[in-house]
C-alpha cells in the first residue's frame, strides 16, 4: 500500500471511531452501562491517538527512543493523576 | 544579523547568541538576584531580632519572605547553575555551541525580563505575599488581592517559558552534539548532572506551568479552580471542594524534583572539583552516575511527603514515606563516593575545594535532618516549623556553597584572570561561619512557627544569633564581589590548564576559549583520550555510536544530518531578535497583570495596561516574524560524533519532540486536574453542574474538522515530497481553513453556552459559573490557543510555499506537522472527557 493510501485509510478509521464514540451516548449506553461505555470510549480515543502518533507523526519510522520520550512524559502525568486521584479520602 | 561586535561593546551583550556570552550573562544576572533576595532576607532577619512587629508591617513581612523564597529558588539558584552549564557543557562535550543558539539567547532574555517583571510587582500594590509555595486559598485575590500578586505569578510563568526553551536546547545539544568517543558513560560528571537536571526540568516545570496558568486564570479571568469567596457575613464558600489539595499536588509534583534540579548542578560541580583537587578519579564513578539517574527518576515519586498534613489518606502517606526513604539511599552512595575520593586522594585546599567540601558537609546535615520530615509521625510535629526552614536551607544553600566553589573553579577559564586565593579563603571562612550561625540555631529554635514573626521569648537568643549569621554571610559575599572585581582588573592571566589534574575538555582550550571553541580541529575521544582531528572526518565515521542506532538510517524518515551543506560557512553568533522577543513577552505579561475578573480597571489605569498588552503583542509578533526571516546559519552536527539515543533524528526535529514531551505534561496536568476535581466531586455527580444545552455535536464537528486538518497536513507533506508547489499550498490552505472552522465552531458554541437561560443557570454558563464550566473553558481554551498558534505558523508556511520554498526541503512542514498532529491528539481526549462522559 502506498503511503498516501495508508494515510487515507487511517483518516477514515479515525473518522469512524469518532462517530462511534458519540454513538455510545446517542445509543443510551452511557445511561445503561456507564463504566463499560466509559472504557470503550477511552480505548477508542487511545487507539486514535496511537494511530495519529504512529503514522501521521511518523513515530513508527523514528528510533524507538523518540517513542520512549513520549511514553515517559505520558507515564509521568498518568502517575500524577492516578496517585492524586487515589489520595482523596 | 551575524556580525559579532567585540566583547567591549555594549551592543555585543544585546545581540550575542554564543553560549559562553550567554553563560556570563546568566551568571552575572543570577548574582544580581542573589543580592536582591539576600537584602530581602536581611530585612526580615532584622524584623526577627525580637519577637513581634518591627520595621516591617505584617503584609510587608509576608511579601519579603515570599519574594525572598521565590527570588532565590527561581531567579538565583538554577540560573546561577545554568550560567556554568551554558559556558562549560558545550566545551565539555566538544560542541561549538548549543544546538539552537538563538533559543539560548531567548531563554536568557526571558529569564531576565521575568525577573524584572517580578521586581515591578512590588510597585503594583505589593507583590505576592502568600509564601513561595503559593498554597490555595492564599493564592487567590480574596487573600492576596494586589495586582502585584498576579504579576508575580505571571513572572514565574514567564520564567518557566524560559526554562522550557532552555531544556529543549540542552537536551538536543547533549544528546546530539557530543564528540566522537564521548559516550554517555564517559561524560564529565558536571555535564551528567546537567543532563539529568534538564530532563527533570522538562517534566517538572511543565506541571508547575499548568498550575500557574490555572492560578492566573483564577486571578485574571475568574475561573473557579481555587476559588474561595469570603461573604459579607465572614463565611467562606468554595466551588471546588478539592482546591487546596489540587494545588499541593500540582505544586509538589514540581516542587520535589525542583530540590534536585537545584542541587544536581552543584553536585556535578562538586564532583569535578573533588576529582581535580584530590588528583584522582571519583571512587565508584559508574555507581555515582547510576545513583544520580536513580534520584532523578525517584524524584517524581516522592512529592506527597510534602503533604502529610493534608487530607490525603493514610495508605498513600505510608507509600510516599517508603519512596522518600528510598530516595535517600542513592544519595548515601554519592556522599560516600565523594568522601572516599577525599580519603584516597591527595587534597589541595584551594578555594574551590573548600567550598565544594563545605557544601558536602552542609548537604549531609541537610539530608540527615530531612529524613525526620520524611517520616509521617515526625512530620506531624515538624511541618510548619523552623525545622523545615533550617533543613531546607542546609540543602539548598548547601548547593549554593558547591556552586560558589564552581564560580572560583571556572572563573579563570571564563575570564582569563586568576582570582585572589587569600581573599577566596577569607570568603570561605566568613561564609562557612556565617552560614552555620544563621541556620544552625534554627534547628534549636525549631518550635518557631514558619513565616510568622512572633515566637516564644526563650527563643530570642537563637534568632539573634541567626540574624548576626545572616549579616556575616552577606558580608562574605561582599568579599567575593571585591575579589572577582579586583581579579578582573589586576588579576594574573590564567593559563589554559588552570588546575593540575583537571581533565575535561574546557581545560584543553585557551582561557577564555575562542568564539567557536575548538580552533585546533575537531575534538575526539575516539582513541580514548582527547585529541583534535583534521576537518571532515565524517567520511570514515558513520555509524560509530555508543551502542545506539547507527547515525544513518535507511527508512527515509531518519535521514543523517548533512554536515556538508554550507560547510564553508561560519556559524552565526549574533541576533537582536531574541532580545526584542523577550521584551515583547515581558510587555505582554505586564499588560495581562492588569486583568481582574476578565476585565481591565476602568479609566487611565486599565487603558495603560491594555496599551502595554497591545505593545507586547506587536513587539512579540514582529520579533518572531523577523527571526523567522533572518539569515542565521547554524550547522547540523556532524554524524561523526556520539548521538545516542537520538542518532538519525535531526536537531530541529528532536527539539520539537522534546518540546512536545513537555506539552504532554502540560496538557496532562490540565486533564489530570479536571479528573482529580471530578473524582473529588463524585465522578457521576458532575452532570448537574453542566447545562442540558452542552451537547456532543459541536465537539464532534470539531473532531471531524481537526482530524481532517491533520490529514491535509499529511497531504501537504506528501505534495512537497513530490515537488508539487500547488499541492503543498492547496493542502496548507485547506488546513488553515479547517483550523479557522474549528475556532468559529468553538466560538459559536461558547457564545451559546455563555448566554443560555435555564432555571439552573439563569445567568448563562460562563467561566465563573462553577468548577465544571471553569475546567471546560480553560482546558479547551488552552487547546484553542495551541490551534491559533498553529494557524499563525500555517500562514507563514503558506507564504513561504507561495515563494517557492519546501519543494526541495520539506522538513519545516514535517516539524509543523508534529505540532499540529499533537494538538489533534490532545483534542481526541478532550472531546470524550468534556462532551461525552
Amino acid at each position: 500500500m502506498s503511503r498516501l493510501k495508508l494515510y487515507s485509510v487511517i483518516y477514515v478509521v479515525l473518522f469512524v471511531f469518532a462517530t462511534v464514540q458519540v454513538l455510545f451516548e446517542y445509543g443510551g449506553y452511557l445511561d445503561r452501562m456507564y463504566w463499560i461505555a466509559f472504557a470503550g470510549i477511552i480505548v477508542l480515543s487511545a487507539v486514535k491517538a496511537v494511530l495519529v502518533a504512529e503514522y501521521y507523526m511518523h513515530l513508527r519510522w523514528e528510533p524507538r527512543s523518540v517513542s520512549a520520550l513520549m511514553l515517559i512524559a505520558l507515564t509521568a502525568v498518568l502517575g500524577l493523576t492516578l496517585a492524586a486521584g487515589y489520595s482523596i479520602t | 544579523m551575524s556580525d559579532m561586535p567585540p566583547a567591549s561593546s555594549v551592543k555585543r551583550w544585546f545581540v550575542t547568541t554564543n553560549h559562553k556570552d550567554v553563560g556570563i550573562l546568566y551568571t552575572a544576572t543570577a548574582l544580581f538576584f542573589l543580592l536582591f533576595g539576600g537584602l530581602l532576607a536581611l530585612l526580615f532577619r532584622t524584623q526577627l531580632w525580637t519577637s513581634g512587629q518591627g520595621i516591617l508591617s505584617a503584609n510587608a513581612y509576608n511579601q519579603a519572605v515570599t519574594a525572598h523564597g521565590l527570588m532565590m529558588v527561581f531567579w538565583f539558584l538554577s540560573p546561577f547553575a545554568f550560567g556554568f552549564a551554558n559556558y562549560v557543557v558545550p566545551l565539555q562535550i566538544g560542541a561549538d555551541d548549543l544546538a539552537f543558539p538563538r533559543l539560548n539567547a531567548i531563554s536568557y532574555w526571558l529569564y531576565l525580563f521575568s525577573g524584572i517583571l517580578f521586581a515591578i510587582s512590588f510597585f503594583q500594590g505589593g507583590t505576592f505575599a502568600g509564601g513561595w509555595t503559593m498554597y490555595a486559598p492564599l493564592n487567590i485575590p480574596a487573600y492576596t488581592p494586589s495586582v502585584g500578586g498576579s504579576t508575580a505569578i505571571l513572572a514565574l510563568a514567564l520564567f518557566i517559558v524560559s526554562v522550557t526553551v532552555s531544556s529543549v536546547n540542552f537536551l538536543t545539544t547533549m544528546h546530539r552534539m557530543r564528540a566522537k568517543g564521548l559516550t554517555l558513560w564517559n561524560l564529565p560528571l558536571f555535564t551528567w548532572s546537567i543532563l539529568l537536571t534538564v530532563w527533570m526540568m522538562l517534566f517538572a516545570f511543565a506541571a508547575l506551568l499548568a498550575a500557574l496558568i490555572i492560578l492566573s486564570a483564577d486571578r485574571l479571568v475568574g475561573t473557579q479552580y481555587f476559588a474561595y469567596r469570603i461573604m459579607e457575613s465572614g463565611a467562606i464558600t468554595m466551588t471546588n471542594e478539592a482546591a487546596s489539595l489540587l494545588w499541593t499536588h500540582l505544586f509538589w509534583f514540581f516542587g520535589h524534583p525542583e530540590v534536585y534540579i537545584v542541587f544536581f548542578p552543584a553536585l556535578g560541580a562538586m564532583a569535578e572539583i573533588f576529582q581535580t583537587f584530590t588528583g584522582r578519579r571519583i571512587v565508584g564513578r559508574k555507581w555515582f552516575i547510576i545513583a544520580m539517574v536513580l534520584v532523578a527518576v525517584q524524584s517524581f515519586m516522592v512529592w506527597m511527603h510534602h503533604m502529610f498534613l493534608t487530607a490525603i489518606n493514610l495508605q498513600i502517606k505510608t507509600l510516599f514515606m517508603a519512596t522518600t526513604i528510598g530516595i535517600s539511599l542513592p544519595f548515601d552512595l554519592m556522599v560516600f563516593a565523594l568522601i572516599y575520593t577525599c580519603l584516597k586522594g591527595d587534597i589541595r585546599f584551594k578555594t574551590p575545594f573548600l567550598f565544594a567540601f563545605g557544601g558536602l558537609i552542609l548537604f549531609i546535615l541537610g539530608g540527615v535532618t530531612g529524613v525526620f520530615l520524611g517520616a509521617v509521625v515526625l512530620d506531624y510535629e515538624f511541618r510548619g516549623t523552623y525545622w523545615v526552614v533550617a533543613h531546607f536551607h542546609y540543602v539548598m544553600v548547601g548547593g549554593v556553597t558547591g556552586l560558589v566553589g564552581a564560580l572560583y573553579y571556572w572563573f579563570p577559564k571564563m575570564t582569563g584572570k586568576m582570582y585572589n586565593e587569600y581573599l577566596g579563603k577569607v570568603h570561605f571562612g566568613l561564609y562557612f561561619v556565617g552560614f552555620n550561625l544563621l541556620y544552625f540555631p534554627m534547628f534549636i529554635a525549631w518550635e518557631t512557627p514558619r513565616r510568622v514573626f512572633e515566637y516564644p521569648a526563650n527563643l530570642e537568643v537563637f534568632h539573634q544569633l541567626a540574624t548576626i549569621g545572616g549579616v556575616l554571610l552577606g558580608v562574605s559575599f561582599l568579599v567575593m564581589f571585591y575579589n572577582l572585581y579586583r581579579s578582573l582588573s589586576v588579576g594574573e592571566d590564567a593559563t589554559d590548564q588552570v588546575w593540575q589534574y583537571a581533565s575535561s575538555a574546557e581545560w584543553a582550550v585557551s582561557s577564555p576559549p575562542p568564539l567557536e571553541n575548538f580552533t585546533e580541529g575537531i575534538p575526539s575521544y575516539g582513541e580514548g583520550t582527547l585529541e583534535f582531528l583534521d576537518e571532515d572526518p565524517t567520511v570514515t565515521a558513520q555509524g560509530a555510536t555508543d551502542g545506539g542506532t547507527p547515525a544513518v538510517s535507511g527508512d527515509g524518515h531518519g535521514d543523517a544530518p548533512a554536515l556538508e551543506s554550507g560547510h564553508d560557512r561560519h556559524p552565526s553568533h549574533a541576533s537582536i531578535w531574541p532580545f526584542y522577543l523577550g521584551l515583547g513577552m515581558f510587555l505582554g505579561f505586564l499588560g495581562l497583570s492588569g486583568l481582574q475578573d476578565g476585565s481591565f480597571a476602568p479609566g487611565m489605569e486599565g487603558g495603560v495596561y491594555m496599551a502595554i498588552l497591545a505593545a507586547g503583542f506587536a513587539v512579540t509578533g514582529w520579533s518572531l516574524l523577523r527571526m523567522g526571516l533572518e539569515d542565521f546559519y547554524v550547522p547540523e552536527p556532524s554524524s561523526f560524533g556520539e548521538q545516542w539515543p537520538f542518532a538519525g533524528v535531526e536537531n530541529t526535529k528532536l527539539g520539537m519532540w522534546v518540546f512536545l514531551a513537555s506539552d504532554v505534561v502540560l496538557f496532562g496536568a490540565f486533564i489530570g486536574s479536571y479528573i482529580f476535581i471530578r473524582i473529588a466531586n463524585g465522578w457521576q455527580d458532575w452532570h448537574h453542574l453542566i447545562p442540558e444545552a452542552h451537547v456532543a455535536l459541536p465537539g464532534l464537528i470539531n473532531t471531524y474538522l481537526l482530524l481532517t486538518s491533520s490529514f491535509t497536513v499529511v497531504l501537504a507533506l506528501v505534495a512537497s515530497e513530490r515537488g508539487s508547489k500547488w499541492g503543498t499550498i492547496g493542502s496548507l490552505v485547506t488546513t488553515f481553513v479547517l483550523g479557522i472552522g474549528f475556532l468559529i465552531n468553538k466560538g459559536i458554541e461558547w457564545l451559546h453556552l455563555f448566554h443560555i437561560e435555564s432555571e439552573q443557570f439563569a445567568h448563562g454558563w460562563g467561566l465563573s459559573t462553577n468548577v465544571a464550566s471553569s475546567t471546560f473553558y480553560l482546558t479547551t481554551g488552552l487547546h484553542g490557543l495551541h490551534v491559533i498558534a498553529g494557524l499563525i505558523v500555517t500562514l507563514y508556511l503558506i507564504w513561504r510555499a507561495w515563494n517557492g520554498a519546501y519543494t526541495d526541503d520539506n522538513s519545516p512542514i514535517e516539524y509543523f506537522g508534529l505540532y499540529w498532529h499533537f494538538v489533534d491528539i490532545v483534542w481526541l481526549f478532550l472531546f470524550p472527557l468534556f462532551y461525552i462522559l
